[in-house]
């Protein structure tokens, strides 16, 4: 049971990730350079776990669109080993970078690419979570350039007009 | 600090000291391989380094099947994928790698290749994404003290069409065993013996202070700090002491271990897109970039450094370092290696020793940032960043 309220937490935050990096360039502009650096038709496969929900999102050239499965073309596949490591990652408690270094993550695919996902994961999660937080996660905390209040707001609106 | 969770992983057997090049005969026995492919480089075959090895493994009865001996300081992926095409038509049971980095970083790649069952190399790019494919038994013979690769789970090779040096890391990359042998490593001349040592000194230091750091790794870096300390300056004043050089041999070695199990840093990170676009030497660039890199890291790994003081100007001179002082000092302790090696046998101290042009690096720069081995620097780093350092490294 535990287990299965787990999935469903964690399939929650991966598409409020992913809505908040489809939102964060219209906020930020250190965001939209991120995206813009993303190779054209990349496509990036998460998963957290063995039979844990997975999100399939590709960079368009001007959107990272979700996909409903897994996409054949140039694709970076990040699999995170554990449930309980994807849980602690996408509730705040540790960041890409330490779950890396905890040899949480297994990667197929471009390392290049995946310092450009974590680096726009990173900025979400500034955003998505107080400073008390994300401080102690990571290394540095970047200038926000506008309110978590309006990438919530932007978000809310998006899920309501099925943007996602 | 204990961290929470580590793994730690060193499937190579060492065969360390003198006359350790006769035993690869029984090594290739027990991994039940007769035919070997020899890989090595122009340099060292002109050198007739391999001229030992030759007349050892004919009087054993395994000779190389057949060799390899042009493989370039910067080898790439197409020289990989040619390589394992070799090795299949000559039948071949098993690869032989005699030289440094590029030479041994380069039989990982095709022993990848092999083991994978692929004919693209880039096929099996990522992190700790590769089953254990076919064995293939390995064996490799570094002749320079440095690199470290014949212990590492790290295979980094150019990526010609990307210009950028690619990271294949597995636990499968690393050989069945490293030769250590005093000779390999006796006609090393004095500044690539500076330059090599500085490279492991630069390996040590960043697994000691990296966020993949744990007890295991640092008790390999720090015991190759302490071997570097005492033998780096001495095996470049008196090249031909075979004490100083196998002491350099295993600094690198461990210095290798530890980091195949944290990782590096952002010198890496920086040196690795040094190397793919400005095509400057790597263990040069390491360093020239380890005390700026370490500087910039101070405010997050000051704590590290300053443990690190002890292995390198001893205990007693250490102790009388006020606390505070330390990572500094260790910072200081750096940049005076550096500034002797560069007065005996001038190792590059700054970036434009080494003909870098300053309006390469924000192609650098964005090239750094996408380097995994900056994921793990205790402190993150920008390209604005990276731009600074290498500036101030200029």
């Amino acid at each position: 049971m535990k287990r299965t309220l787990k999935k469903i937490y964690l399939a929650a935050a991966l598409r409020l990730v992913h809505a908040a990096i489809c939102e964060l360039p219209k906020l930020d502009k250190k965001a939209g350079e991120e995206c813009l650096s993303l190779p054209a038709g990349i496509s990036y496969a998460i998963s957290t776990g063995y039979k844990a929900p997975t999100l399939f999102v590709q960079w368009d050239g001007s959107k990272l669109r979700r996909l409903r499965e897994e996409p054949q073309q140039r694709c970076c596949k990040l699999f995170i080993k554990t449930l309980a490591d994807a849980f602690i990652l996408l509730t705040g408690r540790m960041s890409l970078a330490h779950l890396y270094a905890r040899h949480g993550l297994i990667v197929a695919g471009e390392i290049a690419d995946v310092m450009r996902l974590a680096r726009l994961v990173n900025l979400a999660e500034c955003y998505l979570f107080p400073p008390f937080i994300t401080r102690r996660i990571l290394p540095e905390l970047p200038r926000l350039q506008a309110s978590p209040l309006r990438l919530y707001a932007r978000i809310f609106l998006g899920f309501l007009t099925n943007r996602y | 600090m204990q961290p929470p969770y580590f793994e730690y992983h060193n499937p190579v057997k060492i065969l360390c000291g003198e006359n350790a090049l006769d035993r690869i005969p029984s090594e290739f026995y027990r991994l039940a391989a007769a035919r070997p492919m020899l890989l090595t480089d122009a340099v060292l075959q002109k050198l007739g380094m391999s001229e030992p090895l030759l007349k050892i493994l004919k009087a054993e009865g395994c000779p190389p099947v057949c060799s390899f001996a042009d493989i370039p300081v910067d080898s790439s992926l197409s020289v990989v994928n040619r390589i394992a095409a070799l090795y299949r038509e000559n039948n071949c049971d098993s690869l032989l790698a005699l030289g440094g980095g590029s030479v041994i970083d380069t039989a990982k790649g095709v022993h990848l290749v092999l083991s994978g069952n692929t004919d693209d190399i880039l096929s099996l790019s990522g992190m700790e994404n590769m089953q254990r494919g076919k064995h293939i038994p390995f064996i490799v013979i570094p002749t320079t003290a440095g690199t470290g690769s014949e212990c590492t789970g790290v295979a980094v090779i150019r990526n010609e069409s990307q210009e950028v040096k690619m990271e294949f890391l597995s636990p499968f990359v690393a050989p069945d065993a490293a030769v250590l042998d005093p000779r390999m490593t006796l006609r090393l001349p004095p500044r690539a013996t500076a330059s090599t040592g500085m490279d492991a000194l630069c390996h040590a230091i960043e697994a000691y202070s990296c966020l993949q750091k744990n007890p295991l790794s640092d008790a390999h870096a720090s015991a190759a700090i302490r071997l570097i300390a005492q033998h780096l300056i001495p095996a470049v004043e008196n090249g031909a002491n075979t004490t100083h050089r196998l002491c350099m041999a295993l600094a690198a070695t461990l210095a290798g271990i530890a980091f195949s199990n944290s990782m590096v840093g952002a010198v890496h990170a920086i040196g690795h897109a040094l190397g793919g676009i400005c095509h400057l030497p790597h263990a040069d660039v390491m360093s020239v970039l380890l005390p700026h890199v370490m500087r910039f890291n101070l405010p997050k790994a000051s704590q590290h450094y300053a443990e690190l003081l002890p292995m390198l100007v001893g205990w007693e001179k250490a102790a009388s370092t006020p606390n505070e002082e330390r990572a500094k000092a260790v910072i200081h302790c750096v940049e005076d290696i550096t500034a002797r090696l560069h007065g005996l046998c001038g190792l590059p101290v700054r970036l434009r020793d080494m003909q870098a042009q300053r309006n390469d690096f924000p192609r650098v720069a964005q090239t750094a940032i996408n380097d995994g081995a900056l994921i793990v620097n205790p402190a993150s780093l920008s390209a604005e960043q990276v731009e600074q350092i290498l500036h101030q490294a200029y």
